[in-house]
């Protein structure tokens, strides 16, 4: 199982110092939350991509790069990749480039954008999202595997004879996740292709996440891929931890009370109540965290959402200390012991490179036969 | 017996109001109306108050706390409504339109509705026409013909004019009764094929 962290990167001023950072230092925070990543032995570093203030990483792959330069185990992704206002042909190129500078360290997480004014800033509308991310996957699937593409659809202009450079690292693109909360037709279309699904899991009831994960492995096995308990589900989780549960309750409030999203709502102990959110030990988060796999299955991907609503860096770094060192190895313990051996793990640049070269070689060994 | 189940939404703020009050007598109304017909009533009262911070929550957070949830399905599952709004800057109160606002807006199609409003006088008994039924009629449900405005002399010198618009009302909403309520599709029991998505 892999475990590892995915940041909005927001610019959130500090509830409790009143102290708003700057777009270059958040920027150069989440550069140094990625490397802490990996040195604290976790194994994704996943970021947002975002075109509006509060939020600084609008340029994924320029970051993810930086990040690829200075690390040499952790695989870089997304939370999300808007397949909706960006231009597939500029992901296919994108993540094919940043695939071989970080020699296959990347994989992908698709997702439509909630936001509803960014749509018309890329020539798009919001209430095309679902049409805009089957048809723009659909073809980023064909650039990354055909070699020649020759394409006509309803929301860009055609392609003639157009290769997508470079070609993916050793042909075999990156992997993809799709990321929903609520829509049905994204679970159909991580499914049908037998991606990944990864729901956000954060900020709603369990019940949410449990449907769609349900749904995902049903029509995964529907349509072919394996069985549904064979299907790769990744989730997402938030926690505040310190060694007594209630330094981390005073100390996490000030910051869940104003924090973008459901600040000035529901109370920290509701919302932790109603949804994966943990304040408290890191035994408390390992023990919610299993549950999980009570809702959903044995998966595949936890991905820990640690550094939004202003909390300062200094804190940040702390927590990846906590997690790499108290909770994730118990986790990983205890999720490997209970996954039964036909569970698949998340496929990798290594294992896709595996079985790509398996499935030619049974082909040159049948073709004598033909 | 059969058994109608009525869910009563009032919107008042002060114990004992008058939209409560009022409410209470409707859904006696159609109570009776029901049971003159053979059928026997399960009324279900939902006083918005009782949940103004959950409703607030919702807003936020995009999804009904637990205790909010039941009441939304309740409401979702009764087999018709009867909604008070106190008139508040000449339409409904805030309040009120937040429960409404939390509900899918297809939760109420084709569900029969008792419209009903208290105001400090009966100059304000349109707000019935201009803002209650027309939210209702984008809601897709049935507002039955008649709603019901309370003033402050409703209750006292013109109590005798309420009672018969009352039993007008309330036998109103439960000829409509009979209307089938459509079921919606279930997009997870019955996902469109991906096939479809990518052709249509």
């Amino acid at each position: 199982m892999q475990f590892g962290v995915f940041s909005v990167g927001d610019v959130t001023t500090d509830p409790t110092t009143g102290t708003t950072v700057s777009e270059g230092e958040r920027i150069k925070a989440m550069v140094r939350i990625a490397l802490k990543a990996e040195e604290v032995g976790l194994d994704v570093f996943a970021q947002g991509e975002h075109h509006n203030p509060p939020f600084v990483p609008s340029s994924p792959t320029t970051q993810l790069g930086f990040i690829a330069a200075r690390t040499s185990k952790i695989i870089l992704s997304t939370s999300t990749t808007l397949i909706t206002t960006n231009d597939p042909v500029k992901i296919a190129e994108d993540y094919a480039m940043l695939q071989h500078l970080a020699d296959g360290r990347v994989d992908l997480m698709m997702g439509r954008g909630n936001t509803g004014p960014v749509y018309p800033w890329f020539g798009q509308d919001i209430r095309n999202g679902i049409q805009l991310a089957v048809e723009n996957y659909a073809l980023l699937r064909r650039l990354w595997r055909e070699d020649v593409v020759d394409w006509e659809g309803k929301f860009r202009t055609p392609l003639q004879g157009f290769t997508s450079t470079p070609r993916p690292l050793d042909d075999v693109p990156p992997f993809v996740w799709h990321g929903s909360i609520r829509s049905p037709e994204i679970a159909e279309q991580a499914a049908y292709y037998g991606d990944g699904f990864f729901h956000n899991n954060i900020f709603w009831p369990m019940s949410h996440t449990k449907r769609m994960i349900e749904l995902y492995r049903t029509r995964f096995e529907h349509y072919g891929h394996g069985a549904a308990d064979q299907a790769i589900v990744g989730l997402g989780g938030q926690v505040f931890m310190r060694k007594n549960s209630q330094d981390a309750v005073r100390e996490f409030r000030p910051y869940f009370d104003n924090a973008p999203v459901y600040g000035h709502g529901p109370s920290l102990e509701d919302f932790s109540r109603e949804t994966p959110l943990t304040v408290g030990s890191p035994q408390e988060v390992i023990e919610r965290t299993l549950s999980f796999r009570e809702s959903v299955g044995d998966y595949q991907r936890q991905l820990f959402l640690m550094d939004h609503a202003g909390l300062p860096l200094k804190t940040v770094l702390e927590q990846l200390d906590i997690l790499g060192e108290e909770v994730v190895p118990v986790l990983r313990k205890e999720f490997a012991a209970l996954k039964p051996a036909h569970v698949p793990d998340a496929p990798t640049h290594a294992s896709l490179k595996a079985a790509a070269e398996r499935a030619r070689d049974l082909e040159t060994i049948e073709e004598p036969i033909r | 017996m059969n058994e109608k189940v009525i869910a009563v939404v009032t919107a008042g703020l002060t114990t004992p109001s008058s939209s409560r009050l009022l409410a209470d007598q409707l859904a006696d109304a159609v109570r009776d109306e029901l049971s003159g017909r053979g059928i026997g009533t399960r009324i279900e009262l939902i006083e918005v108050r009782d949940h103004a911070h959950e409703l607030t929550d919702n807003l936020l957070t995009g999804f009904p706390p637990a205790k909010l949830r039941e009441v939304l399905e309740t409401v979702t599952g009764a087999d018709a409504l009867i909604v008070v709004s106190p008139t508040f800057s000449a339409s409904y109160s805030g309040l009120f339109k937040m429960f409404f606002d939390v509900l899918d807006d297809q939760a109420l199609a084709g569900k029969p509705v008792l419209l009903a409003a208290t105001g400090g006088t009966e100059r304000h008994s349109l707000v019935l026409e201009f803002a209650l039924r027309p939210l209702f009629a984008y809601l897709k449900a049935l507002p039955v013909p008649t709603g019901v405005y309370a003033a402050s002399t409703d209750w006292g010198p013109n109590a005798a004019g309420l009672r018969p618009r009352i039993a007008q009302a309330a036998g109103e909403l439960v000829s409509a009764l009979h209307h089938e309520t459509p079921t919606q599709a279930d997009p997870f029991e019955n996902p469109t094929p991906f096939e479809d998505l990518l052709n249509s």
